[in-house]
């Protein structure tokens, strides 16, 4: 990791700060300098204006943006159309205007925008469907992203973590399960603080900087993409 | 190209009801036709009745069954009158096909040009009326032990586009919905996929047209040599996906694009 290494943490909502404050732990202990931005709700819109004056000219953001109405387990059919919009489209729309907040402060320097959310959104999760809609959006504003910043010299990456490594709002979720994960061969369950801070780091790398559009399944081997 | 004969499966949907979305014209158009030379009752939902009732009209020329409502897919009272209109007319619903799209959805955007507005306007499409559409629709496709719910999708949904970021998000969105309701509406047997196609559509033909070279250049991206067909092609497969042929499939994101997309 670079010594040097300015990190931005910027979320929303409960599983914001279930998964910011243990990166921000980890990234800490590699010794970066860490600023930490958590909105309580995902409408009053995390502050990236106080994150420049605290730490300004970040080389890496890490955002994690989910509303807590997408984490209420509940079928489609039962769900209302306002319950909805709030999880999914809302949700969508918020995590466009982050990155446009951000764009000023990232786009043209080198910088490193990485998405982390779970990795249930890859296979879908039933009584899950607006958070399953909202995260695959978010992947794919990723992949945009990472094309429309790619000439400008900023890589934008989506982590697919395991669910259950990024909060306890997951433990009895109705998850679809592989049932060769290979996680025990990988030295048990990730933890964030220990396993995926150090991802986080080394996507800020120059080495790192050669990955972008991508996702990066850290879920111990459970769900290999084609 | 050999021509497709739908003289072969004529029966291959009979009796089945299915609604298509944005069918007033365009891919939806081809897509209704598809379905109603399949044998399939078709309701014709499009935002201005004079394009429905063109197709319907097509429908009926061609000897099918066809029923045209107006609809603005993005309003919840609107989709639910869908969905009681075609019960009502023709007894249950066996087929849902969310095609519609926002008019912005061509559009290209830098991300720091989109405002509320626009992105309501193609959210409110591609995923306002998916949700909407699965609701209302949920009852029937349950009861009919054979439902089946399919969205038309992107390529850019599959590998993202730098073009229109909303447009990119919302398709990736949509994959996320089809594999999450699969999961959740597999217990009842209702199948729910996406497709992805590479249609010639008129917006397509002129582009292509416009620039001889610029076509051939494009042709090169696409193994079969050509766009797809509305009908015979991108309609051939939601026929496909609707019938009990593929009726183990579900929650994928089909490319049906004459194999553009390869890297699944």
């Amino acid at each position: 990791m670079r010594a040097d290494l300015r990190v931005w943490l910027i979320g929303a909502g409960s599983l914001g700060a279930d998964v910011l404050q243990p990166l921000a732990d980890g990234l800490t202990e590699l010794g970066a300098d860490i600023a930490l931005e958590i909105a309580l709700k995902v409408a009053e819109r995390p502050s990236v204006d106080r994150l420049a004056a605290e730490l300004p000219a970040p080389d890496l953001a890490v955002l994690c943006l989910v509303p807590d109405a997408a984490l209420a387990r509940q079928p489609l059919a039962e769900q209302s159309f306002e319950t909805w919009k709030e999880a999914a489209q809302d949700g969508l729309f918020e995590t466009i205007r982050l990155f446009q907040a951000l764009e000023p402060h990232l786009v043209d320097r080198g910088g490193a925008v990485v998405m982390i959310g779970p990795s249930l959104s890859l296979v879908g999760c039933p009584e899950l469907v607006a958070l399953t809609t909202l995260l695959e959006g978010q992947r794919g504003l990723v992949k945009s992203l990472a094309r429309q910043w790619g000439a400008r010299n900023t890589t934008v990456n989506w982590i697919a973590a395991a669910p259950r490594a990024l909060s306890a709002a997951f433990a009895d979720a109705p998850l679809a399960a592989k049932p060769d994960a290979v996680s025990v061969a990988l030295g048990g369950p990730l933890d964030l603080q220990r396993d995926i801070a150090p991802v986080l780091a080394f996507l800020a790398t120059p080495a790192g900087r050669k990955l972008t559009g991508q996702t990066l399944t850290l879920d111990g081997g459970e769900w290999m993409t084609p | 190209m050999t021509p497709m004969d739908w003289t072969r499966t004529p029966d291959l949907l009979k009796d089945r009801v299915a609604i298509v979305t944005g069918a007033g014209g365009g891919i939806g158009r081809g897509l209704a036709e598809a379905l109603a030379l399949s044998g399939a009752h078709v309701v014709i939902a499009a935002r201005r009745a004079a394009t429905g009732e063109e197709t319907a009209a097509l429908i009926h020329a061609a000897g099918g069954s066809a029923l045209a409502v107006e609809t603005d897919v993005a309003d919840p009272a609107a989709v639910q009158q869908l969905v009681d209109a075609t019960v009502g007319q023709f007894g249950g619903l066996d087929i849902v096909v969310h095609n519609a799209s926002s008019g912005l959805s061509g559009k290209a955007f830098k991300l720091a040009e989109i405002n509320a507005a626009d992105y309501a306007e193609q959210a409110g499409v591609a995923l306002g009326a998916a949700f909407l559409l699965a609701r209302s629709s949920f009852p029937h496709l349950r009861d009919t032990g054979r439902g089946r719910f399919i969205v038309l999708n992107s390529s850019q949904g599959l590998h993202g586009g730098a073009m229109n970021p909303v447009y990119t998000a919302t398709k990736s969105a949509q994959r996320g919905f089809v594999k999450a309701l699969a999961r959740e509406w597999g217990p009842y047997d209702i199948v729910v996929n996406a497709v992805a196609p590479a249609a010639l559509t008129d917006a397509a033909k002129v582009y292509l047209e416009s620039d001889p070279a610029r076509s051939a250049a494009a042709m090169k991206s696409f193994p079969l040599g050509r766009m797809g067909d509305m009908c015979d092609d991108i309609g051939a497969a939601v026929v496909a996906l609707s019938s009990d042929y593929w009726r183990y499939v579900t929650g994928l994101t089909v490319p049906v694009d004459g194999g553009y997309y390869t890297a699944l």
